[in-house]
């Protein structure tokens, strides 16, 4: 899943300074899990943005909704028209990047703002603490690794661990929160039976298909433009 | 003619409706209670039912028996709820009274002005009907104002019930013996439907030896004579023979004509006893004797007055198949001297008012059909104990209900209606696991008089609930089924959020969100916290709240509420008056600059229910929550305190104050404290209360 944070109100509250009416849309899917941009952080943010900007005697038209997922044209359809039809001038997302991306492609002369800054992709490690996981590298290694990434969890994201910053299994960058993710590799492969893999150095990565490589885009030929859908 | 209508339906009821006679809407006015709105609570019970004051007192709670919290600890005593109810509403029943004035053009007949014949009055008056009830006695009420013994209902009761019912517009004839000063013919040439609800008001005597000696008293008689003001002469020592409630009922009410020793023996053990067993058991404390699985072979007589009663030892009262067949040991004998002996072994219709030719009858029964409460007479029903045999109060009004139903159809088309099953369904019990983790609260109990001293008497024994037991005891309502609900799978992220934070692990997510009606104990904790907005509460949803927020906001003059001007969100649960609970006015906001919402545990407001009252105009949102330890919902008093960090935060940010949310609690007795903690609250806000501070 994609984490995002929320950006700081004042922050927010600059972008839409010298706009009068404006929607905050919501993602109802990974950041709504993640706490950061479903509807109730939607609500939550325009009802704080409209009592900012009416204290500072500039009040202004703040709505909010929440599609289902902004990162799809059937979903986002409905809050494009929305947008356009009911004359908002801004609008803030609260979905990771990519649903910013999709709908300033999209809204033409009506700029959009982003209400979150996207930080990784991770997983729930318990209730309230999301961890970072993989780092969408283009070319997963972790056949090599036990199934633990060093890229996505190591500080330095050394191909041949650990550092001399390992200390006692954590990780000097920040031992209160991150293991040294090549203690965990070694735990891992020890437990798999596959210690002596770990003599062997893990060569460097094509790093291509990673963001090195320019603007990646995946087709999936079995749907992909279908001839009956367009005739 | 006899149509057939569908079986009835209805959606799962809170098992205390289910368990009512007349589905009341038990966890309604529970609610109602807890929430200081007496006139909506006793809305709801008249809806059910037209004896509210008289159930208040004497019902048998077949609610309390199914209530779910017995599962915790132990039920909600609805039955002193909902006396309190009537007992705190006088007033306002008096001024709802209003007369239908018939428009039907039809006219109905009732004999009998029991529970059963007067609830299908006040039914058929409410639809339109002229009504007029038949009653031999001076006195309307049947077996309520004559058999049940003032201690347990007293008369001002009763009358508040028969003056409602009357003040529709019901025609009372009373000392009017239908048979004697009117023939069911007649009533039958000059009305359009009859209804006979002439109830048992004969009581059984035993066939042995001596019954027809001086002394032997029939209990029904002797309660109508004690009722009416005219005990019989008694002796030192009384027996009652009997064991149900009635029997109870002869044996206290001779206690209280000053009887020393008074005996009450029955064929059934303790716990076979058909009585209620806190009927029983007062009458103990009261100093009855039982003498259990004793049933009577002779009355001994001297002069042909009682002397005594010889009885038998009772083996068994019921068969293999549950049948009443009594086994006696014939050798186990014992004497015992009394004076009179009061007969309370069953009850019977005095059918003498009708004459065969009129109404059908068999081995001294009324024949009747409880399909369709018919006789065998067009237009002529019958119901109540003459129809269903010996029941309770609710049972006679609920089939009350149902013949002013069969009546009016009868009417409408001149058919039978056969009156539809009901299949009633109920949540069931509440599951253990869930019981388990529900803070336990005790129950409060009527207060009743001292034994020593309620025995000198027909002196009320129960002390109603006074405004705090009645406001305690009301919250204990689980509010079964009116908890969390997903509005739409749609808005569900599955982010388990909800599954996480749920005190009772009731919440649990599979595709998207599930909270089991039956299982949610309505804390609210899931809707504050799901971050898609997506859980509903069903009872006390905050976006109602913030509904009801700007209704009072809109009735107010900004520029007229004292500055600074403060939301108090305070714990409903912990009021003991409706002090705080009644509807500000205009003018008490605005003087006051105080604005109460009282919600039922603070623990639900979201993040956005202590930011958004800003935009209202609010200058400080105050949460006060209840006293330490305090909360019915573990678990809720962290969230919430996490939660008002998390919008202080987020207000720092807007750019208002730290003190603009505070969080406070209260101490000892909650009433008291808000007072005092809405002074700090101000003097907080207030001191370098800086133009900038507010608007």
């Amino acid at each position: 899943m994609i984490v995002a944070d929320q950006k700081p109100l004042h922050e927010v509250k600059e972008f839409v300074e010298t706009h009068q009416k404006i929607l905050v849309a919501g993602c109802g899917t990974c950041v709504t899990v993640c706490l950061s941009g479903g509807a109730a952080e939607a609500r939550l943010l325009a009802s704080g943005l409209r009592i900012a900007f009416q204290r500072a005697h500039h009040p202004k038209t703040i709505e909010d909704d929440t599609v289902l997922r902004q990162c799809d044209e059937e979903f986002v359809l409905p809050l494009l028209e929305k947008v356009k039809g009911e004359g908002f001038d801004a609008v803030i997302t609260l979905a990771c990047g990519v649903g910013v991306n999709f709908l300033a492609d999209r809204l033409g002369a009506i700029p959009v703002f982003p209400g979150v800054n996207t930080t990784f992709y991770g997983a729930v490690m318990e209730p309230g603490l999301w961890a970072e996981m993989c780092s969408g590298c283009g070319e997963c290694i972790t056949h090599l690794t036990g199934g633990i990434c060093p890229i996505a969890r190591c500080s330095k994201r050394l191909f041949n661990g650990p550092c001399g910053g390992s200390e006692k299994g954590r990780c000097e960058v920040d031992p209160l929160n991150t293991p040294c993710v090549w203690q965990l590799i070694y735990d891992r492969m020890k437990e798999l039976g596959r210690l002596h893999e770990l003599r062997n150095i893990i060569p460097a990565k094509n790093w291509r298909p990673a963001l090195d490589g320019g603007v990646r885009h995946t087709v999936r030929e079995r749907i992909y433009r279908l001839e009956y859908k367009n005739r | 003619m006899t149509v057939r209508s569908s079986t009835q339906q209805h959606k799962p009821l809170p098992n205390c409706s289910a368990a009512c006679p007349v589905h009341t809407d038990t966890r309604g006015y529970a609610e109602a209670v807890s929430e200081g709105d007496y006139e909506r609570a006793l809305e709801l019970l008249l809806q059910a039912n037209p004896f509210p004051s008289v159930c208040g007192r004497i019902c048998h709670h077949p609610c309390e028996k199914e209530c779910r919290r017995k599962e915790v600890d132990a039920p909600v005593n609805l039955r002193m709820l909902k006396r309190f109810v009537v007992e705190n509403t006088k007033d306002y029943r008096r001024e709802r009274r209003r007369r239908i004035e018939p428009f039907r053009g039809k006219k109905v007949a009732i004999i009998g002005s029991g529970p059963a014949g007067l609830t299908a009055a006040h039914d058929l008056a409410l639809l339109g009907y002229h009504t007029v009830v038949f009653e031999q006695d001076s006195r309307l009420g049947g077996m309520l104002a004559h058999a049940i013994p003032r201690y347990r209902l007293p008369l001002h009761a009763l009358n508040e019930d028969i003056d409602d019912i009357l003040a529709l517009g019901v025609e009372a004839k009373t000392g009017c013996r239908v048979g004697r000063d009117i023939s069911l013919e007649e009533i039958r040439e000059s009305h359009d439907a009859v209804v006979v609800a002439i109830g048992l008001s004969e009581s059984v005597t035993l066939p042995i030896p001596g019954s027809t000696s001086e002394g032997v008293l029939p209990g029904i008689t002797f309660l109508w004579d004690v009722a009416n003001g005219h005990p019989p002469p008694l002796g030192e020592r009384v027996l009652i023979i009997g064991g149900g409630n009635v029997a109870v009922d002869a044996a206290r009410t001779a206690r209280r004509l000053g009887v020393s020793r008074v005996f009450l023996a029955c064929l059934e053990s303790r716990e076979e006893m058909p009585a209620w067993q806190w009927e029983i058991q007062e009458a103990q404390e009261e100093g009855i004797e039982i003498l259990n699985s004793w049933g009577p072979k002779a009355i001994l007589s001297r002069k042909g007055k009682v002397a005594g009663l010889e009885l038998k030892h009772c083996t068994r009262v019921f068969d293999e198949k549950g049948r009443f067949n009594p086994q006696y040991d014939e050798a186990r004998t014992m004497t015992l001297d009394v004076d009179q002996i009061v007969m309370t072994i069953g009850q019977r219709a005095d059918l003498s008012c009708f004459n065969e030719r009129e109404l059908a009858m068999e081995r001294g029964r009324l024949m009747c059909d409880p399909h369709t409460l018919s006789t065998s007479e067009p237009g002529v029903f019958a119901c109540g104990e003459v129809m269903t045999g010996p029941g309770s109060a609710i049972q006679a009004i609920a089939n009350g209900h149902q013949a002013a139903r069969a009546v009016h159809h009868y009417l409408q088309t001149g058919e039978r209606l056969v009156l539809p099953r009901e299949e009633i369904s109920h949540l069931g019990p509440l599951p253990p696991r869930v019981a388990s983790l529900a803070r336990p609260m005790p129950r409060k109990d009527a207060a009743l008089s001292d034994p020593q001293e309620r025995t000198r008497n027909f002196s009320e024994i129960e002390s109603p609930f006074n405004e705090q037991q009645a406001l305690e005891e009301a919250r204990r309502c689980l509010a079964c089924a009116m908890g969390a609900q997903l509005e739409s799978s749609q808005a569900c992220a599955g982010c388990l959020t909800c599954a996480r934070v749920c005190p009772f692990g009731v919440a649990t997510v599979e595709r998207t969100a599930a909270m089991p009606a039956e299982e949610c104990l309505a804390c609210g904790l899931c809707a504050a916290e799901c971050p898609a907005a997506g859980v509903a509460l069903k009872r006390f949803g905050t976006n109602q709240m913030k509904k009801t927020l700007r209704e009072m906001l809109a009735s107010t003059h900004a520029s007229h509420i004292l500055r600074p001007f403060v939301i108090a969100y305070c714990c409903l649960y912990e009021t003991t008056g409706r002090q705080y609970l009644q509807p500000q006015s205009r003018e008490e906001i605005e003087s006051s600059g105080i604005l109460r919402v009282m919600v039922p545990c603070v623990g639900r407001l979201s993040s956005l229910d202590l930011v958004e009252p800003f935009e209202l105009g609010a200058d400080c949102v105050a949460v006060i929550a209840c006293k330490e330890g305090a909360c019915l919902y573990p678990g809720s008093e962290e969230l919430l305190q996490r939660r008002v960090a998390h919008a202080q935060k987020f207000l720092e940010e807007i750019g208002l104050k730290w003190a603009s949310l505070q969080y406070h609690r209260t101490q000892e007795n909650a009433e008291a404290s808000w007072p005092a903690i809405w002074k700090e609250v101000r003097r907080q806000i207030a001191p370098e209360s800086g133009k900038e501070a507010f608007k």
